[in-house]
């Protein structure tokens, strides 16, 4: 669906069973790195045009006021891609259920036995809130999808509830 | 939903989750709904207050003769009325409908940098709070006009420091605002959205934001010179020095006149959604639309000297800003022929935001008008800081661009709120708005054509009965506008419930009526597909 091919999405651990079940989620970005490099020097081209020719008029304070705004885009462009890396994945094996987050501040990941697990989808604290849907063991938990819609955090609590639980079956993943 | 190895798209990770409780959701609030919300009740506040200033001008110019201020307060109100309309009502209102809509209209989950559109918000507090606190400094209010034209601006007692940095303050808002919002349409568009399937709102805030973007470092160099020409010694324009203070007209107006198109492009969008609503039918001309607006903004950057004709240039500089300035009308043209041609054979329906917008059609068109007429040099000498400009923007400015801001209010407060309004009350608010805003403006253009300067307090006999009858149409728009203030609280408060799609009847299109009303706190953290 949303894949891009500069980013390729992050591996399973290779010590992965082989049969599992991988949902994988990833923030959206229009934009290439070099669309996006693009895009910021069309912006740039016209705001340096227009100060540069007050510059040669002798109206100099123009130029650092576009140096500085063209800065800020520029960092604005870099922010929004660098938080398009994000990546959350809910890895189910025969035993286990991996959740690993990966953002610029390096991976986080939690381990829960699979059997063991309870998969609860909280109500909204509030009015506007969203919903929150928690993978808990024993004191442990962990919230996931916390960036889906309600339909969506709805429809992977119903599937992550298919598969994870119930310790009296094992449904085929 | 997720099967294995589906990619599943869109959210942007933020630390928070869910609002903080009491103040602290408004404060530290990263949520585009929240800053949204913030930036519209703010510019609604600066409406009254900058409407406060110009009913204390109506009361003065009700009679001739002085009345009720002196000539120096009443050059304070003229100024700080219009830096306050242009800058704390109208472009935050705007920013505040991009800051709610164009997440929702895109399919992306929040703005693309949310704390930077938390701090371009609470910037403008402050720099309000700084502008309107001149009024209370030694010498009072700037009083030189809007525009800070030297040498007379260079007057301006202790407050000149203080409106140097506001307009600083204010411009850097709206930079930030504007970085955010193209950041956010040109990154974080749902799969599918290609830029022409973009809304037309959307494609308007697009080029706005690309025109504040290219023209804000002008301001700001602008009155970064007047700063150091007063305290600093530098000569950029005064004359005595060897400057040039018709330069500063120069420079002021390369951003003005794209400011004048900030102001109006996302109005553009916004009546260009709420027409086919409620027609029944798609845009007419949606390709041509864009482009149109396209076209607006590169012109804008080509015809600032329209402005300042009269200060003298040669005939062929008159000569290329009144053929440029005519051939605005051409795209202006099309966007009128496209709105018009959309309602006709439709099936049309009259709610309060239908009615702002066919209103905003045929009172803009009268701006329209009469820009044609002052963009023709010999008739620009004579109308020229006369009430027929005056005339001639607020009909651009009220019935043009706050009355698409009240449409837009009216057409989605039921999304925002999840509830509806009183309609009775709401078309009782359009018609006391619609009629005495013609009664304020359009005798404004007979004074004008009679020879009436705009900016003074007191005037010729002669005047007198066009000046009160338009003074009447002031108190009555500006009274008017408590009974919107009514209508938008009680909404906030309750009323009967809105549903999803809000106008059953009348079909509208874009992502932001797929979500319940209101939308959740979130709105689309997955990214929803478009067709």
């Amino acid at each position: 669906m949303n894949a891009r091919a500069d980013l390729p999405p992050p591996r399973p651990t290779p010590d992965a069973a082989p049969a599992e079940r991988v949902l994988e989620l990833m923030p959206h970005r229009s934009l290439t790195p070099k669309t996006a490099r693009i895009f910021v020097a069309l912006v740039a081209a016209p705001t340096f045009a227009v100060a540069l020719m007050f510059t040669a008029q002798g109206f100099w304070p123009i130029l650092p006021f576009a140096g500085l705004e063209i800065g800020l885009l520029a960092w604005a462009v870099h922010a929004s891609m660098r938080s398009g890396q994000e990546r959350e994945t809910i890895t189910v094996s025969q035993d286990s259920v991996i959740i690993r987050h990966w953002d610029r501040r390096g991976v986080q990941s939690s381990v829960f036995p699979r059997h063991w697990s309870r998969v609860t989808l909280h109500a909204p604290p509030a009015a506007l809130h969203p919903s929150r849907l928690m993978l808990e063991s024993r004191g442990h938990a962990c919230e996931v999808g916390r960036f889906l819609t309600e339909d969506e955090r709805r429809s992977l609590a119903v599937r992550l509830q298919q598969l994870v639980g119930n310790m009296n079956e094992t449904p085929a993943l | 939903m997720a099967h294995a190895h589906d990619a599943h798209a869109a959210h942007d990770h933020h630390d928070d989750h869910g609002p903080a409780k009491g103040i602290g959701r408004w404060l530290f609030a990263t949520n585009h709904k929240d800053i949204g919300t913030m930036y519209m009740l703010f510019s609604l506040l600066m409406f009254f207050i900058g409407g406060a200033m110009a009913m204390i001008i109506r009361a003065e110019l009700f009679k001739p003769g002085m009345q009720l201020v002196d000539p120096i307060f009443f050059n304070q109100m003229t100024t700080m009325h219009a830096l306050i309309m242009i800058f704390g009502a109208v472009m935050p209102a705007f920013v505040g409908l991009a800051n709610w809509m164009i997440p929702l209209q895109v399919g992306a989950p929040d703005m693309a940098l949310p704390r930077m559109n938390n701090f371009s918000f609470w910037i403008l507090p402050f720099a309000f709070t700084m502008l309107i606190g001149t009024l209370f400094v030694p010498g009072g209010a700037p009083a030189g006009g809007w525009t800070m034209y030297p040498p007379l601006s260079q007057q301006t007692g202790e407050a000149f420091p203080m409106l140097i940095f506001a307009v600083h303050l204010m411009g850097a808002s709206s930079i930030m605002g504007a970085i955010n919002v193209i950041v956010t349409i040109m990154n974080m568009r749902a799969p599918g959205m290609s830029l022409l399937k973009m809304p037309i709102f959307v494609w308007t805030w697009l080029i706005t934001a690309y025109l504040l973007i290219a023209v804000m470092p002008v301001l700001a160099g602008a009155v970064t010179m007047l700063l150091t020409d007063h305290y600093f010694g530098t000569t950029f324009f005064e004359a005595a020095g060897g400057g040039d203070p018709v330069m500063f007209q120069h420079i002021f107006w390369f951003f003005g006149h794209p400011e004048v198109y900030i102001m109006i492009l996302p109005a553009f969008g916004i009546i260009s959604e709420i027409i086919p609503t409620f027609s029944r039918k798609p845009l007419f001309g949606y390709d041509a639309m864009v482009y149109a607006t396209a076209s607006i903004a590169f012109l804008s950057f080509i015809v600032w000297a329209h402005h300042m004709f009269t200060v003298g240039m040669p005939l062929a500089g008159q000569m290329f800003f009144m053929l440029a300035t005519m051939l605005i009308a051409v795209p202006t043209g099309v966007k009128v022929f496209n709105w018009t041609a959309t309602m006709f054979k439709g099936s049309l329906s009259f709610e309060p935001p239908m009615l702002f917008a066919i209103s905003f059609l045929f009172l803009f068109t009268i701006g329209g008008f009469s820009g044609l007429m002052l963009a023709i040099v010999p008739a620009d000498f004579q109308y020229h800081d006369t009430y027929f400009v005056v005339a001639h923007f607020h009909y651009v400015l009220v019935p043009g661009a706050v009355f698409s801001l009240m449409a837009a209010a009216y057409y989605w407060l039921p999304k925002w709120t999840g509830h509806m309004y009183n309609m009775k009350l709401a078309k009782a608010h359009f018609w006391l708005s619609t009629i005495f805003v013609n009664v304020l403006f359009f005798p404004q253009h007979f004074l004008g054509l009679a020879g009436m300067p705009r900016r003074i307090p007191d005037y010729s006999t002669q005047f007198a009965d066009w000046n009160m009858i338009s003074s009447i149409g002031g108190f009555g728009f500006g009274l008017s506008q408590l009974l919107f203030a009514y209508i938008v609280f009680a909404c906030i408060r309750g009323g009967e419930k809105a549903t999803d799609k809000v106008w059953d009847s009348g079909r509208p299109q874009g992502l932001e009526w797929t979500l319940s009303s209101p939308p959740p706190y979130h709105s689309f953290e997955t990214a929803p597909e478009v067709k």
